[in-house]
């Protein structure tokens, strides 16, 4: 069976191309369902593929999402739609009319053949969101070296408009007069896998997050870790110094009602825990201490990795970092009550600081199409022990950390439950046998 | 060192105003906040650990509650908005109400209907006393001094006058008696710090090291100021203040009222509007302090101002309530309430200078201090 590309009609829409919805997407797609994927970024892999490596295993993050991405761009029944958003989702009866806004690339997808000879050729250089600012790209680029598809895209805000990339394209791809379009999508199942973003860096004024420059975020962190990052090593973004001393700020966007964010995002003990082992090795003379309120090792050996961090020297200090100031040489100070010793206030000194930041839902769909959203934000699980991807509407699903705060290795295991939902769902509605038992029976009218 | 757990404190401390101390999961981020949290002395964790725990005599011993000054920092970055800032409220008039040995204080705080009640009763027995003693009422013209002769009053302000430091006094050396326990310090080190009860007494000094802006400092400094001056003017310069004529004690008396008018009208408003920290949770006792100092000072104007127009009558009944609202205040709120901070306030500061002073001697004496 092939995916009914043309007539723009799947069995399911997954609304998010992150890990959680590729995972969705894929174990969909090889049931035989037909799915279309869309994703608001240039690329799909979500925060992911962005990640250094990943606890508790410490597998490269890019080398085990990549080929996930790849699977999903070249599976025969899954259709991706990149720069592409979700308008709105309407219920037609029994399935589902989705209204999706196509961003212009302002590069014809079909010609681009990856090349980035206009890349080369541009002239206008943009601080890389993907690199945490700390490097560029230009205005017209791949978004990154492992990007899917690997087709350039235009920023028109950047743009000077020179005309070199549309003169050295050796296909004719870039078209600078490209249109926003609207589609339409035919589904009979959605599946929201929209994800999460970070709390802001500056959500807490007395971190000064958004004014120090070497008070950086976890994912700036990842980014310097990673092998192919923005400096290829570890130095501090201010001054290019190699850090003698980094400290990790936990809780500094979760476990806060002044923040308005109560509870607890789950992963920040261990990327922490995570980043400050890796630190260790490309640090090996650096001081790394982790300020905590308690350390939330929860699942199948991460309290193991907790200790082995522990054993790797990296300091553990109890209590939550009130105050970060900038001092002499762009240092950076903490104010902390040290409640294991004697409950004394002190001030320490590091030269780079990490906030680790928690969990935020990245949207909220309310608006756009029939589906709850609890107060925290996060889409409604109405019985998350028994049937944790079913939403408030049936026929409509929830994969990943669009439902709440979650790691990988959980994600991942809801992804797959969430397609195995929506497939007992479909074939719950085609009681006459769906597409996918037709596939297995070897039936040639699916 | 051995210690009784009350398991009843955190309740207790909720009659005193601290709405949920269990809220507190004890992550430092108040005591790391706190500008004034160092060295030895650190706050508000400890203290509410305390609470939480039902340290009754630690809490006790504790003089922290009385180095905080409530910018309310703590409370607006508490992570569980557990208000540590009111919860060191709570503990102040908590101490306030131990140190006393009466009981007064504890019934004040913990019972609207006994401040209520005490208060009207004092206020009625000061009516009840000018109905029966008031001198010759003068109609012609206003003559206060006959109708409340000046001897008389100056005799009644030190009856008083010497009750609330009888009260007062008693209450300190408690005070001092369980802030100090199991500390030695010679004579010389109590005399060498001296200065600091002084200092921070008049000037409030640490309180500007608080962040944020100074207005607050000021305008509780401005109330100072006009407190001391009335308070001045009416327990040693009487004879000159209430005078038929013109003296130039009036004019002492202008300041002292504008600011007593000013200060309490402003924290009455801002602890309607409840938007400062430090405005947002209001006990029934900072209201009745309030009501009180900022009716003495209206009464007190009015007194002056019926006089000078030349109205005998209302002079005399505006006398009669200025009296009847004195009463109360110099009575209960003065030794057994929120006033008593104006004592407690400087001696905990210099107690707790005196005990850094006394331990680090004992440390470079090779000295082991006791362990507090």
């Amino acid at each position: 069976m092939n995916v009914r590309a043309a007539t723009r009609v799947f069995d399911t829409l997954v609304i998010g191309g992150g890990i959680a919805g590729l995972q969705t997407a894929l174990d969909l797609a090889d049931l035989g369902l037909s799915v279309a994927i869309v994703e608001k970024d240039a690329s799909i892999g979500g925060k992911m593929i962005g990640l250094s490596k990943v606890f508790p295993t410490l597998d490269c993050a890019s080398c085990i999402t990549t080929p996930k991405m790849a699977a999903a761009a070249h599976h025969e029944n899954i259709r991706i739609f990149t720069l592409a958003e979700v308008s709105s989702v309407v219920r037609r009866g029994e399935d589902f009319t989705a209204r999706v806004t196509l961003k212009p690339r302002f590069v014809d997808e079909d010609r681009c053949i990856g090349c980035r000879l206009c890349e080369y050729a541009c002239d206008a250089d943009v601080a890389d969101d993907f690199e945490g600012g700390l490097s560029s790209h230009r205005a017209i680029y791949v978004p990154f070296t492992n990007a899917i598809p690997q087709i350039a895209v235009l920023d028109p805000e950047e743009c000077n408009l020179c005309g070199k990339c549309v003169k050295v394209c050796p296909t004719d791809a870039v078209v600078l007069d490209q249109k926003p379009r609207e589609i339409e999508i035919e589904v009979r199942s959605v599946v929201v896998a929209t994800g999460f973003e970070t709390t802001p860096m500056g959500a807490r004024s007395e971190y000064h997050g958004n004014e120090i420059a070497n008070v950086i975020s976890p994912l700036t962190m990842e980014r310097l870790l990673a092998p192919h990052g923005p400096y290829g090593r570890v130095l501090r973004p201010a001054d290019g110094k190699v850090p003698d001393s980094v400290a990790f700020v936990q809780c500094a966007g979760s476990r806060d009602r002044s923040l308005g964010v109560p509870y607890c995002s789950r992963v920040c003990c261990m990327y922490a825990i995570k980043q400050a082992m890796l630190l260790s090795g490309s640090l090996p003379f650096a001081d790394i201490t982790i300020y905590t309120m308690d350390i939330r090792a929860f699942g199948k050996g991460y309290e193991t990795f907790y200790h082995n961090a522990s054993a790797m020297g990296i300091e553990f200090v109890k209590g939550k970092v009130a105050r970060i100031d900038e001092v002499d040489d762009r240092n950076v100070e903490v104010r902390v009550e040290h409640i294991d010793e004697r409950g004394q206030v002190e001030e320490r000194r590091h030269d780079l600081v990490v906030l680790s930041l928690g969990m935020l839902p990245a949207a909220d769909l309310r608006d756009r199409m029939p589906i709850g959203v609890s107060a925290d934000g996060f889409v409604t699980v109405p019985k998350p022990t028994i049937e944790p991807c079913r939403t408030t509407e049936e026929g409509v699903f929830v994969s990943g950390t669009a439902a709440g705060p979650k790691d990988i290795v959980d994600a991942i295991a809801e992804a797959g439950a969430a397609a195995m939902a929506v497939s007992v769902y479909l074939k719950k509605k085609e009681p006459e046998g769906c597409a996918a038992c037709a596939v297995t029976a070897g039936s040639d009218t699916p | 060192m051995s210690a009784r757990a009350d398991p009843t404190l955190m309740k207790e401390i909720g009659l005193f105003g601290a709405a949920d101390v269990s809220a507190c999961f004890n992550c430092g981020n108040c005591t790391a906040i706190c500008p004034l949290s160092k060295g030895d002395t650190v706050f508000p964790r400890k203290v509410i650990r305390y609470l939480q725990l039902g340290l009754t005599g630690q809490l006790e011993e504790s003089p922290e509650p009385w180095l905080c000054y409530y910018c309310g920092e703590c409370s607006a970055t508490c992570p569980r908005e557990a208000h540590p800032g009111e919860i060191m409220m709570a503990t102040r008039r908590w101490l306030i109400s131990r140190y006393d040995w009466t009981g007064i204080s504890r019934l004040l705080y913990t019972s609207k209907a006994w401040e209520i009640g005490l208060s009207l009763v004092l206020g009625l027995i000061v009516v009840m006393l000018f109905a029966l003693l008031h001198g010759p009422v003068v109609t012609e013209r206003v003559e206060l001094n006959t109708f409340a002769p000046v001897p008389s009053i100056e005799t009644a302000d030190w009856i008083v006058a010497a009750l609330m430091t009888f009260f007062l006094l008693t209450n300190a050396g408690r005070m001092f008696r369980f802030t100090m326990r199991g500390v030695k310090a010679g004579l010389s080190v109590y005399l060498s710090e001296i200065s600091t009860f002084f200092v921070h007494m008049l000037f409030q000094k640490r309180w500007r090291e608080c962040h944020g802006p100074k207005i607050h400092w000021l305008k509780h400094f401005l109330l100072v100021t006009g407190y001391l001056t009335m308070f001045f003017l009416v327990f040693v310069f009487l004879p000159w203040f209430q005078t038929d004529g013109w003296n130039v004690s009036s004019l002492f008396g202008y300041y002292a009222t504008a600011v007593l008018l000013y200060g309490t009208v402003d924290a009455i408003i801002g602890r309607l509007r409840r938007r400062e920290e430090i405005h947002k949770h209001s006990h029934h006792t900072d209201w009745m302090f309030l009501f009180l100092l900022f009716s003495i000072a209206l009464t007190g104007i009015l007194v002056h101002v019926f006089r000078v127009v030349g109205l005998p009558h209302a002079t005399y009944y505006a006398y009669v309530i200025h009296l009847a609202v004195d009463a109360p205040w110099l009575i209960l709120i003065v030794p057994f309430g929120k006033w008593s901070h104006l004592l407690y306030r400087p001696l905990g500061m210099y107690l707790v200078s005196v005990r850094a002073r006394a331990t680090s001697t004992a440390a470079a004496g090779g000295v082991v201090p006791n362990p507090v």
